[in-house]
């Protein structure tokens, strides 16, 4: 299990100031279970997200994590359980719902607008915020106008902040890997959600872009107070940045707590060992 | 250097929205723009107004429409010459039943008839995609060519199903020179080229781009699907009726079933991924490459002393219309538009490239 025993420095003091923050829970699954034919994804997965935590979902491959974003953000329907959003319970949560409901995220295998500029790729994210008319759309007068110049100017934060300001008017699908998954972060922070959720952000980049990614993310936790819940493969990464882990093994929920009690929980040991993983 | 960027810096969002960033851009456009309104009816004549102009004008505009849809929001249709038809139709029983109504009006309800047929021929879409779509639409196309052809009333139960468009009269103006019908044309089709270029740069435009591009990731941005389609299904109807009606009442004035039938649906389409898919620009372009080839065909060899039959015109015309489509669909899906917009870049750095 290669877990790095030395968090830098900083992540201390970041976890003290956050663990002053964290409130109450934002979202429950209760009970979920998914099942494709006869594979079982997920088997009575219970745990909960507070807010202003970045909560890390991790296991060996196939172990139901990303099915476990699916169903929270109502991709996937889970044959038994239910969802708790902000005190409301959900047994059937729907994409657009739940992208009203303030639940943003951003995919394994990157899933932007591939024919958009990175501007409009992360534009789109403000479409919940938009009301122009279609007439003061076609015609650009009014809120056509003044909506885009206002949301233009939020996603430039945006652009600012996650340093993509050279790439806005490119094309995504000409960018490289590491930049287009920042794009999509991005896109996802433009939706200004209470939940983020990420999954593998990380993979597939080199070290300095793991770096700013990981930077990024504490960032948006830190100064927007964003929730987080990620699916991270590198368990360094794991143990520094987030407050509380799950682990999923076969579609079951293996462990629950923070990075030290679930780096040394037996039964995750086993199954990291059993697999040869990580 | 005649035509580059650096130098000219944008200091507000709204200058960096415009339409025409560059101010070489910007002059491009205002000459195209003289030249189309003043220039051309000055110097044109009669047969080249008639014959290559106004239906150019026309069919960008039924491309346009079609453009929306295909190129913007990703939905395949067969079936604009329907929606063109249903245009034509609907102004000319407006028209004829409701002579009190001003043109004007006509025209902007059957635009709206052919919206509301469009949608309900869009509702498939959020079933079935590509080929089947392109099927179910396909079926509309049938479906019209049988109902003009065969539903009396439609064309008030004339002997030979021929129709004859009203005097053109907008207000006390009255249509009849070709000059006349060119700057009608024109000005809808300005008209009509800037609301679509403001509704894609729009929060609507985004969201059938992002259908587009990807539906699923559309949806988690809260995007609702059928919503997006459908809008593009009735903004496109919209202005393919338009076009139709244009065709109909101003290019042939007289005009049978067959005028909207599937071959104007597919050459429409031809336009569309010559010209450029997901471009306003690409419209025109491929209007005008569709509009002009034949005519080059039937010209060229004769000055160089060859002589086709008609026939081989036509074959040959089809064999170059089936293998730039394959080309384009193969090396670039963005047609002409993007060829337009590699050359200008290329001059932007001219003459330093990297
Ligand atoms: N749409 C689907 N249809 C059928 N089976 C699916 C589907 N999505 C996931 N599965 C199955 O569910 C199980 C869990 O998959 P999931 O993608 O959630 O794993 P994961 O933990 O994200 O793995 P990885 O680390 O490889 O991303 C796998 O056996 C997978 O084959
Ligand atoms: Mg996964």
């Amino acid at each position: 299990m290669a877990v790095a025993s030395a968090p830098v420095a900083t992540s201390a003091e970041r976890a003290a100031r956050r663990e002053r923050r964290i409130g109450e829970v934002l979202l429950a699954v209760e009970n979920i279970s998914l099942r494709f034919g006869g594979v079982r994804a997920l088997s009575n997965v219970s745990f909960d997200i507070r807010r202003g935590e970045i909560r890390a979902i991790i296991g060996p491959n196939g172990a139901g994590k990303s099915s476990m974003l699916n169903v929270i953000n109502g991709f996937y329907q889970p044959q038994e359980g239910r969802i708790v959003w902000k005190g409301r319970v959900f047994t059937r949560m729907r994409p657009h719902e739940a992208a009203k409901g303030g639940i943003a995220r951003t995919f394994q295998n990157i899933a932007l607008f591939k024919g958009m500029s990175t501007l409009d790729n992360i534009m789109t994210g403000r479409i919940l915020k938009m009301r122009a008319s279609f007439l003061e759309q076609a015609f650009r007068i009014g809120r056509g106008r003044s909506e885009e110049l206002r949301e233009r100017a939020f996603v430039e934060r945006i652009i600012d902040f996650l340093e993509i300001t050279h790439i806005r008017h490119v094309p995504v699908g000409k960018l490289p890997y590491g930049l287009q998954k920042r794009v999509e972060l991005a896109r996802a922070l433009a939706m200004e959600p209470e939940l983020l959720l990420l999954d593998e952000p990380m993979a597939g980049m080199n070290l300095e872009e793991k770096e700013d990614m990981c930077r990024f993310i504490l960032d948006v936790n830190e100064e927007f107070g964003t929730t987080v819940a990620l699916i991270e493969h590198d368990m360094s990464v794991v143990m520094d940045i987030s407050d509380r882990v799950v682990v999923l093994d076969y579609g079951r929920l293996l462990a629950d707590g923070t990075p030290e009690e679930v780096r040394n929980d037996p039964a995750v040991i086993e199954a990291y060992l059993g697999v040869a993983h990580g | 250097m005649i035509y580059r960027e650096t130098g000219q810096f944008r200091t507000s969002y709204a200058e960096d929205q415009a339409i025409f960033r560059l101010r070489e851009d910007r002059i491009g456009i205002a000459a195209i723009l003289a030249i189309a309104w003043v220039g051309v009816p000055l110097l044109a004549d009669e047969y080249l107004l008639r014959a290559i102009l106004i239906p150019f004008l026309i069919l960008s505009l039924a491309a346009i429409g079609l453009n929306l849809l295909l190129g913007y929001c990703g939905q395949i249709s067969l079936g604009t010459g329907a929606f063109m038809a249903v245009g034509a139709y609907s102004a000319y029983n407006l028209a004829l039943r409701l002579p009190e109504l001003p043109l004007l009006l006509d025209f902007f309800l059957a635009g709206l008839i052919a919206a509301g047929v469009g949608i309900v021929f869009g509702l498939p879409s959020f079933r079935i995609k590509g080929l089947y779509l392109a099927v179910a639409t396909l079926a509309l196309q049938f479906f019209a060519d049988w109902a003009f052809l065969r539903v009396r009333w439609f064309t008030n139960y004339t002997p030979s199903g021929s129709v004859t468009a009203p005097v053109l009269d907008f207000f006390g103006w009255v249509v009849d020179t070709e000059r006349e019908k060119y700057w009608l044309c024109l000005a809808f089709v300005c008209a009509i080229a800037l609301l679509a270029k403001n509704l894609v740069r729009s929060r609507l435009g985004r969201s059938w781009m992002a259908i587009r591009d990807m539906d699923i990731a559309a949806e988690i941005i809260g995007i609702r699907p059928m919503h997006a389609k459908l809008s593009a299904f009735a903004v496109s109807s919209f202005v393919a009726g338009l076009a139709g009606v244009l065709w109909a009442f101003v290019h042939l004035g007289s005009w049978e079933p067959l005028a909207f039938s599937i071959d104007m649906s597919f050459r429409l389409l031809f336009m569309v991924i010559i010209g450029g898919m997901g471009s306003i620009l690409g419209s025109f372009l491929g209007a005008a490459f569709i509009t002009i080839l034949p005519i080059f065909l039937n010209q060229a060899p004769a000055m160089i002393g060859i002589r086709l039959s008609t026939a081989m015109v036509s074959h040959l015309e089809f064999m170059i219309f089936g293998t730039l489509i394959v080309l384009f669909l193969i090396w670039e899906p963005h047609g002409l538009a993007r060829l337009w917009q590699i050359g200008k870049e290329k001059m932007r750095l001219w003459p330093f490239p990297y």
